[in-house]
């Protein structure tokens, strides 16, 4: 089993796990408080706690991207102590992954170009080393936010700022390079992802749902006024002239820089305009900002928003519990953006540590969150895992395996509708790739599944239950693939056990995070 | 690609001497098949494509650029000098000149023209393939109700199924990789990882996949839903797609070099042959991208570049598909996301134009020969007949005889018409 052991075992040493600070445990019961309610008046009947296993893996995908190693899994479920959930989360939330995953999923909502344009994903390798740092640092979001939007960028044009040195080098400037440095478009993101409204919409003419205006659209871009770029793609340097109005393209009207809420900013001598708009966006006066963000939070937990759509608030679009977000979005403030917080908080809830199994029919509405959703993994969290869970090493360069992937199983639409593709199913079942990770050459943990002297055939399939699925299997489920290798025949234990092997990582179970 | 045909099959085939002759029989069965419906093919001109430059020409004014503006086969139709064989096919495609639309953004326009809606509300419309394909697709067909030949430029979105589902997403072919806007030559196109793994026979491929239906049951079942829902189906169809017959409808080596010649040795050529062999074989909707349109700079060279990739596959698409008689029962439509400025930029360009463009619609239920809608002659207004998009896809409806008023529910639990109810069909162009 020792090969089984090393292979990923990646967690830090825990360290001593304080007594949790006491609002932190009350807003984790009065986010409870606030479902059970409602669930109670829809005659709803929650779904059980999920057993330690079933946490482990979404705790790990939610938290650090990826599933745990055979050794996590191990040592957890051996693990009496009552506080050992609350002890994981802690854990989680200190390990170098967690900033790695959160730079992934930030990248995502800020640079969803990414995922199609090539010259778009040049800079994603620099603009999620950026966040990484953030994260890593906890940098409180407010002040996240407000070292994006007001990045230093020359307001001279003869001596533009250059958007690209070092593509894997921390670099803010990405956002205003994939945005093509136009006003619009950093505006539109801007609302999108830190303030949740999609003002984008307004930008040709009136939102006919909406409570958009096309004034106020331009009203938000005209902060970015200033801004161009000197050349004509996206590498092309950029500089800020830092103007504050604009001229609505096509007409001769000019609009100025005006907050959403329709207040003016106050201008002091100098002031940079992009600064101003951060101040005010990231403000715990912003009645936008610390919502959006709770609710972005609680999406990535749950799969859905409170407000879903995460980054769709109006009024077509209300919150499934208005209160609880609000509850949300004040303790977020209080907390001074501390995003850690809340993920330890929502993390620690019982509607959190609910299992994903349907165990009533009252269960079907989503956003009553009596059981957990069954969410698609990002392209980063199936690589990540499969990596992990076979012992596959990329090699360095480029265009490498995980690199083909994430353009490949890039998460398309509602975290809780993912749409698994036949190009997808058929790139798993016949690539050479996962053929290649399932076969004793290419993967370590088969090679040790297999060789390991003194294993019974029941103990390997265990093995790569627990590599693959971080869990025991069933007794009938070992007994059901111990006499599939064995009806392999003699000589044929190694590829039935590569068979077993690769079923488990092409079915549903570990496709998706539950 | 790879071939999918095991020996046992090849065997089987050759002894009943189906191995040739095959085609012509298909194509036979497909034509008098009296069940058959139409199906529509769309060329998808990524970028947007210069109407003055191809079928709203303006020789007569200084918007008009260098190109000439000669006759077709339809008499008082006349078009850009550099489609000389899609001119010759004219008799069949009716030109709509007046398409009016708002979007000047490509993401915007593309979202608008492909599923008809501007995005709002948190709805996530399907585009239009998947909307054919929810109505035209049967639950037992092996090969999957939309296609997409190597789309280019398109975001997520643009290539969602939204709330009709997974089951109706497209197959992509030929990758979606690539630079967004420009044209590409060459690359196979193929399916990929239809083939089972070197070294994975068939009967140790079944064995597994038997395996993991077994495997996978019980989770599956005690987790009902759409995340759960849509792997099933893909895992299924993807079984589907690699049963030999299935697969060969992608093989193109089984055409002649002469045909394949025809249609042009290029992504987009063989792509519209591709088109040909999958509306032969049942699928209801197709699209074939040729990117490179978006033409800012050196428009001019630009566009005849990509006329002589466009004008012989198109044409020889119209004329295989009047050989097989497939004509009648498909629908050809050209377009892109918006026209372009018939201003001549100082960097001897066109930009985007949404107000006055051209799309060009041909084949079957279309009453071909003609050009319907008129820009003023500077090209800058449209003058006559102004066609939005609801309008656009509800021609498109009555074309291959969908109804465009039919209700789908859609995932903010309120139906949603397959076409915006504003759109009325431009009759002047249905047969």
């Amino acid at each position: 089993m020792r090969a089984l052991v090393v292979v990923g075992c990646a967690l830090l040493v825990a360290g001593p796990v304080g007594a949790a600070p006491p609002n932190l445990v009350a807003l984790a019961e009065r986010i409870d408080a606030h479902l059970d309610a409602r669930q109670r008046a829809e005659q709803v009947v929650p779904a059980p706690p999920a057993d330690d296993a079933e946490f482990l893996r979404r705790a790990y995908l939610d938290l650090t991207g990826r599933i745990p190693s055979p050794h996590d899994v191990h040592e957890f479920l051996a693990d009496k102590d009552p506080d050992r959930r609350a002890k994981l989360i802690d854990e989680l939330l200190d390990a170098p992954r967690y900033a790695t995953h959160l730079a992934a999923v930030w990248r995502a909502a800020l640079l969803p170009e990414a995922a199609s344009d090539a010259q778009a994903r040049v800079f994603q390798p620099g603009f999620e080393a950026w966040l990484r740092l953030k994260f890593r640092a906890n940098t409180p979001h407010d002040e996240l936010v407000r070292e994006l939007l007001a990045a230093p960028i020359s307001a001279d044009p003869k001596a533009p700022e250059a958007v690209l040195r070092d593509p894997a080098r921390p670099n803010a400037l990405a956002f205003f390079a994939v945005k093509e440095a136009k006003p619009e478009n950093l505006a539109a993101a801007t609302a999108r992802v830190f303030l949740g409204v999609q003002i984008e919409c307004a930008q040709c003419h009136d939102h006919p749902f909406g409570r958009w205006e096309r004034d106020q659209f331009w009203q938000t871009a005209a902060f970015f006024a200033g801004i161009g770029r000197q050349g004509d793609d996206l590498f092309a340097p950029v500089s800020d002239a830092r103007r504050r109005a604009i001229t609505i393209p096509n007409t001769k009207r000019s609009q100025p820089a005006t907050f959403l809420d329709g207040t003016e900013p106050k201008w002091a001598d100098g002031a940079n305009p992009r600064a101003v708009l951060a101040e005010w966006v990231a403000s715990k006066s912003n009645p936008f900002f610390a919502r959006a963000t709770a609710n972005r939070v609680w999406g990535l937990m749950f799969g859905r928003g409170i407000v879903d759509p995460v980054d769709d608030f109006s009024e077509a679009n209300k919150p499934s519990h208005p209160e609880l977000l609000d509850d949300l979005a004040n303790a977020l403030a209080e907390a001074d953006f501390d995003l850690k917080f809340l993920v330890r908080a929502i993390a620690r809830t019982k509607a959190y540590q609910r299992t994903s199994a349907k165990t009533h029919p009252s269960q079907a509405k989503p956003e009553l969150f009596a059981r957990m959703a069954v969410k698609g993994m990002t392209g980063e969290q199936l690589f990540d895992s499969l990596a992990l869970a076979t012992g596959y090493r990329e090699p360095g360069g480029r265009a490498t395996q995980r690199d083909r992937f994430l353009a490949q199983f890039a998460l398309r639409g509602p975290a809780t509708e993912p749409e698994t593709s036949i190009t997808q199913a058929l790139a798993l079942m016949n690539g050479q790739f996962l053929n290649t990770v399932t076969s004793a050459e290419g993967s370590p943990t088969l090679l040790a599944a297999c060789e390991t002297p003194g294993m019974t055939t029941a103990d390997r399939v265990e093995a790569l239950y627990v590599a693959a699925l971080s869990r025991r299997p069933t007794t009938k489920e070992r007994d059901r693939m111990a006499k599939f290798v064995a009806d392999g025949g003699t000589g044929k234990e190694a590829e039935r056990l590569a068979d077993v092997f690769w079923v488990l990582l092409n079915g549903a179970e570990f496709r998706l995070n539950h | 690609m790879r071939t999918v045909v095991s020996r046992r099959d090849a065997l089987k085939l050759s002894a009943a001497g189906l191995t040739s002759g095959w085609l012509p029989a298909l194509a036979a069965r497909a034509a008098n098949d009296p069940a058959r419906k139409r199906a529509c093919v769309v060329l998808w001109m990524a970028g947007g494509p210069s109407q003055t430059d191809t079928f709203d020409p303006k020789p007569d004014h200084a918007n008009g650029g260098p190109f000439k503006a000669v006759g077709t086969a339809a008499d008082g139709v006349r078009i850009g000098e550099y489609l000389p064989r899609v001119a010759a096919q004219m008799k069949h495609l009716a030109v709509v000149r007046s398409m009016a639309t708002k979007e000047g953004d490509h993401g915007r326009a593309t979202l608008h023209l492909r599923t008809g809606n501007l995005p709002q509300g948190g709805i996530d419309f399907p585009v239009f393939g998947s909307l054919v394909s929810n109505e035209r697709a049967r639950p037992d067909d092996d090969l999957p109700g939309y296609v997409s030949v190597s789309p280019r430029g398109f975001g997520t979105a643009a290539l969602s199924a939204g709330f009709l589902g997974s089951r109706h997403s497209p197959l992509v072919v030929g990758g979606t990789g690539g630079d967004v806007f420009t044209a590409e030559t060459g690359g196979e196109l193929r399916v990929e990882y239809l083939g089972l793994p070197p070294g994975v026979g068939e009967s140790r491929a079944d064995a597994r996949r038997a395996l993991l239906a077994e495997a996978e049951a019980d989770f599956l079942a005690s987790r009902p839903g759409a995340a759960t829902d849509s792997h099933k189906s893909a895992c299924r169809r993807a079984g589907r797609l690699m049963k030999e017959s299935a697969a060969r409808a992608f093989d193109l080596s089984e055409e002649k070099g002469a045909l394949r010649d025809t249609y042009g040795r290029n992504r987009f050529g063989q792509g519209c042959l591709l088109a040909r062999r999958l509306v032969e074989r049942g699928v209801p909707f197709v699209e074939v991208t040729l990117g490179g349109w978006d033409t800012h700079d050196n428009n001019f060279a630009q566009v005849k570049n990509l006329c002589g990739t466009l004008d012989p596959a198109w044409s020889a698409l119209m004329s295989d598909l009047k050989d097989r008689g497939l004509l009648e029962t498909t629908v050809v439509v050209w377009m892109g996301e918006f026209g372009r400025t018939p201003g001549i930029n100082p960097r001897n360009g066109r930009d985007h134009y949404p107000s006055a463009w051209s799309v060009v619609l041909g084949g079957g239920g279309i009453a071909g020969g003609r050009a319907v809608g008129r820009t003023s002659r500077d090209g800058m207004k449209v003058e006559e007949r102004p066609v939005g998009v609801p309008d656009l896809l509800a021609t498109v409806c009555r074309a291959i005889g969908i109804d465009p008023t039919k209700q789908n529910m859609s995932n903010v639990n309120r139906p949603i018409r397959v076409v915006d109810p504003a759109g009325e069909p431009v009759t002047e162009v249905l047969a």
